[in-house]
């Protein structure tokens, strides 16, 4: 054996240990937590601030030529639409709180 | 005892806990390959170790479990110790020799590290992995993305050096 394969044969034989593995381990899971809750954070933040937004539109918005509008074409439309219309926006919930409620990855 | 691809299929579903299993089972193992890899120097070691183990956990979804985890984990490990030695170069002045200013407390088998030193950052992963840890060539090539052929070259001169 040269001296090249005895280092080699003495460094496999070398084992290293990780000080406190259960502390260690614990310590990991605790900032994948903590970066899992911030994302969540900052994704409630920011559907809240696209529905504040939202809403702050149709407050802020002329509200009588919206009723005009909204009532005009309501009487046009037939149950279908009124029925697509529910659909869509049903949908559209079910998007937003499947969003808030979806487990994040770090 | 359940298997990584089970660990890592339970921790993807929801339990963390179960990533903490994955956690203890590998520790020694990534702490070992940094502390080979730095030459003894325990802080950048934990410091591979901590960042493999959050990296694979981000990248989980995307493991293909039709190959081992300890081959993944390895391929992050290494890519954390290239971003680790970039930074520590980048951070910290250099003497005119090149050398680091500031002297880390080192342990282990100084024998390897001291015959290791002449070897560029590359060359130190390629023989650790196929001398130490008897890596194939294939696998080797496959955990860091390289061509069977370009490890195989690599590797030759590095024992050329050595000898």
């Amino acid at each position: 054996m040269n001296p090249l394969e005895t280092i080699i044969e003495k460094e496999k034989e070398t084992s290293y240990s990780q000080r406190n593995k259960e502390l260690f381990s614990f310590y990991i899971l605790t900032l994948i937590n903590q970066e899992q809750a911030f994302r969540k954070l900052n994704r409630k933040l920011w559907i809240s601030l696209l529905l504040i937004t939202g809403g702050l539109f149709l407050l802020l918005s002329p509200t009588s030529e919206m009723m005009n509008y909204f009532i005009v074409s309501l009487s046009s439309s037939s149950m279908v639409d009124i029925f697509k219309m529910a659909v869509v926006s049903y949908g559209f919930l079910f998007v937003l709180i499947a969003l808030l409620k979806q487990r994040s990855t770090i | 005892m359940e298997t990584d691809e089970e660990l890592v299929r339970r921790t993807l579903s929801g339990g963390n806990h179960h990533y903490g299993i994955l956690i203890q089972r590998y520790a020694d193992y990534l702490f070992g390959l940094g502390m080979r890899l730095t030459a003894g120097n325990r802080e950048l070691s934990e410091d591979i170790s901590q960042q493999s183990f959050l990296k694979s956990y981000t990248y989980l979804k995307s493991f293909d479990s039709r190959k081992p985890y300890k081959h993944w984990l390895t391929g992050i490990a290494v890519n954390c110790y290239k971003d680790l030695i970039r930074k520590e170069h980048q951070h910290l002045s250099l003497d005119a020799n090149g050398e680091l200013s500031y002297t880390p407390y080192l342990e282990g088998n100084m024998d390897f590290f001291n015959l290791i030193k002449p070897l560029t950052e590359d060359e130190k992963i390629l023989f650790t992995l196929k001398y130490v840890y008897e890596y194939q060539i294939n696998a080797i090539a496959d955990l860091l993305n390289q061509k069977s052929g370009t490890v195989k070259s690599k590797l030759s001169r590095a024992l050329e050096k050595l000898k």
